[in-house]
């Protein structure tokens, strides 16, 4: 790549000597490779880079192929990273930034964002981005990513099937409590029908898990990196989980699985990324009234949910290519990039300016189904992003999950044993 | 030099010849010695080297750690773990398959007309990608929407969460291995069936060996002993090595009950990047093909060969 970019560079200058002409005002152009995760999302990065290439003509936005989701992508990077192989741009997962920021640090294959964000006026910085997302992208104190797509749970519901057990789809409980006395009484109804569906055990990552720590306030991990669950949160998310089962009537089943469910209308409430708004609308036309609603909070005060997403960071170590980088990932984290991609997904904007009547305003006021992920965006959480391997300590809590729920733990073991597993993979 | 050459003459020349066609020989093996060299031998080296260290992947730097790695792993309940699921595995699809296959080609060779259709049909899992195939397996096994649970449904039975109950997942995927198997050992069965000369049935009849069950027990499964000894060799290691299914379908779960040795390798390697961990249980993986390889070869070789 820079490679290419060197000797591209090269032959401008000799073209520029033969002709004579002042070295500067021959520009050239520069090529960014991009990587992204989801091949899917090729609908919205695709007429984002279309549109900054149009803007921008002297530089040109090359992506990879993308990769099967977050896990892999970071997998690759840790090779390429190796092979110097890296491309200029590419999107974290939030939850393995931590991991890719360290181990490429030590390289030198990353760069810190705070420099360039500190060279912009900051009145643009106040009116483009939120802090507590911007502190989402930090790790060690250092900016090395802005986020781009970011979303939190929220729930999805069969407002005919809510109508049908007496509840009110216009006004669904926003406490657990009173959400899964919902779930009971449509899970009584008559036919093969579930209450609810909350894929905690089934997840590829903790999202769900941790949104329940979350919602009450509390937290995964201490400052001093130390588990800060083991308390009164775990033991209340293990309940909440047991009465999933028993009183909502959930099958432990896979995610893919449970979604088809839900989108065949045999689920009353189902709990997934507002991603997927655009997908369920479509697939649920016809079938039955689509509703979705914010994540319940028991605490309202303190109480958040974590936000996954992925983040755009620089690999590139050519400085021409760092500028034109940065000058991509203000685009496509910008107000006009951000209305596409909320447009075209359900993704809940990464920024500010974009939730304005120039943008998503009159759209929000057209589909509100899309509009529940803007209405979370002030309690958002951090996701992850914990000491230890992401990946192992997933799977290490997830099997105690998965056991508790199946009925094989008392709720006082599985919190022990969570407790434990976990303080053994972050140390 | 050309008189002695004359005196001693044919013995001189001979060792020249023969020394030539030494030469050309070793000329002949040694781009795939080289090939064999490179591709093989020095990554199994460095896999070797990689399994006495620390290294991580992406670290800039690694120190040496004797044995601990061998230590961890034969103590390491999650490894064990993936050893027990592999050996069920194998012990389910290598009979199923075998068996099967047999049955299949023993029925299919004595038709004439249908014999291609059944071998097109039965051969049809092989052509399939796995992962395409993971997906319409994953409907018609789903606990809600599949077409085999409306069947248990219908006879009375509860549904059963075949890929997502513990109890039932492994056997789930050793199912699918054997009807993915299952073409493939047939085809190796119908041209041992094709080996056997006619006389011999024509001569068991004679002997009074009228029913079926008779010429397949004194006939055909003695003269198929070698083939059926490849098909049990390719099987075993086939299925030793199970890894797609895995990942397109369960991967790994639910609780870990359809993680398989090559699975957990993958783990270690690629989403733990623990990699001198990973390059231990990948050598011990090789012993153990090795061992399956060496066993059948040399015990199985000399009960087959008359």
């Amino acid at each position: 790549m820079s490679m290419r970019s060197w000797t591209s560079l090269a032959s401008v200058a000799v073209i520029a000597g033969m002709l004579g002409l002042p070295g500067g005002a021959a520009r050239a152009e520069v090529t960014l490779e991009v990587l992204y995760a989801f091949p899917s999302f090729a609908r919205f990065h695709e007429p984002i880079a279309q549109k900054f290439q149009e803007q921008h003509p002297d530089i040109k936005i090359e992506f990879r192929a993308p990769v099967p989701d977050y896990d892999e992508g970071h997998q690759l990077m840790l090779r390429q990273a190796i092979t110097n192989q890296l491309p200029d741009i590419y999107y974290s997962g939030f939850h393995l930034l931590r991991e890719l920021a360290e181990t490429l640090e030590k390289r030198d294959q990353i760069i810190d964002l705070g420099p360039l964000f500190e060279a912009e006026p900051a009145e643009w910085r106040a009116e483009n981005y939120s802090e507590t997302l911007l502190a989402l992208g930090k790790v060690n104190g250092k900016q090395y990513g802005v986020p781009f797509n970011a979303s939190s749970p929220i729930m999805y519901y069969n407002r005919d099937l809510v109508k049908a057990a007496g509840g009110d789809p216009d006004n669904m409980p926003s406490t657990w409590d009173e959400l899964l006395d919902l779930a009971k009484r449509i899970n009584d109804l008559e036919g093969d029908v579930t209450g609810i569906s909350y894929d905690v055990q089934g997840w590829p990552d903790p999202w769900l898990w941790e949104a329940m720590i979350l919602q009450q306030g509390g937290r995964m991990v201490d400052e001093n990196n130390k588990v800060a669950f083991g308390g009164e949160e775990g033991m209340r998310a293990l309940q909440i989980f047991r009465r999933l089962v028993d009183d909502g009537g959930m099958m432990l089943i896979e995610r893919e699985q449970s979604r088809q469910l839900f989108q065949a209308g045999k689920i009353g409430m189902y709990f997934d990324s507002p991603a997927l708004m655009r997908q369920m609308t479509d697939m649920s036309e016809g079938k039955f009234a689509l509703g979705s609603t914010t994540f319940p909070l028991d605490n309202k005060e303190e109480g958040g949910v974590p936000t996954g997403g992925n983040l755009a960071v620089i690999l590139s170590q050519d400085e021409a290519e760092q500028k034109a980088a940065w000058e991509f990932i203000k685009f496509a984290t910008g107000p006009e990039a951000q209305t596409l991609v909320v447009e075209l997904s359900g993704y809940m904007p990464t920024n500010k300016g974009a939730l304005g009547p120039d943008y998503l305003g009159p759209f929000y006021e057209a589909n509100p189904n899309f509009k529940t992920i803007a209405e979370q965006m002030d309690r958002s959480r951090p996701f992850g992003g914990h000491r230890g391997n992401a990946v192992r300590l997933w799977r290490a809590q997830r099997d105690i999950i998965n056991n508790y729920m199946r009925g094989n733990l008392t709720p006082e073991d599985a919190l022990q044993q969570l407790v434990t597993e976990t303080q053994a993979v972050i140390d | 030099m050309a008189s002695a050459v004359a005196i001693s003459a044919p013995r001189p020349t001979s060792r020249r010849q023969v020394l030539i066609e030494k030469l050309i020989g070793c000329g002949f093996v040694f781009p795939v010695c080289v090939l064999l060299l490179l591709l093989n031998i020095v990554p199994l080296g460095v896999l070797a080297l990689l399994s006495f260290t620390d290294y991580q992947m992406g670290a800039v730097d690694f120190g040496f750690v004797g044995l601990d790695n061998f230590a961890k792993a034969l103590g390491d309940p999650v490894f064990r773990r993936a050893v027990t699921n592999t050996l069920i595995y194998v012990a389910i699809v290598l009979p199923g398959s075998v068996v099967l296959g047999l049955f299949a080609a023993v029925l299919i060779h004595g038709r004439l007309g249908s014999r291609p259709f059944y071998e097109i049909v039965y051969f049809l899992p092989i052509t399939t990608t796995i992962v395409a195939m993971a997906a319409v397996w994953q409907i018609v096994l789903h606990p809600g929407l599949g077409p085999v649970n409306a069947v248990l449904q219908r006879l009375g039975f509860e549904p059963v969460m075949f890929l997502s109950d513990p109890a039932f997942a492994l056997p789930t995927l050793a199912v699918i291995g054997i009807w993915q198997l299952v073409g493939f050992n047939m085809i190796l069965f119908l041209a041992g069936l094709s080996a056997i000369p006619r006389d011999l049935y024509e001569a068991a009849e004679i002997d009074g060996c009228g029913s079926p069950v008779d010429r397949f027990l004194t006939v055909t499964w003695p003269l198929l002993g070698p083939t059926t000894m490849f098909v049990i060799v390719t099987s075993s290691i086939t299925s030793f090595k199970v890894f797609d299914t895995v990942v397109a379908m369960t991967k790994g779960g639910p609780m870990g009950s359809t993680e398989v040795l090559l699975y957990a390798i993958y783990l270690e390697g690629f989403q733990y990047f623990n990699s001198s961990y990973a390059s231990v249980l990948t050598l011990i993986f090789l012993v153990f093909i090795l061992i399956f390889a060496v066993i059948q070869t040399f015990v199985l070789d000399k009960r087959v060969h008359y």
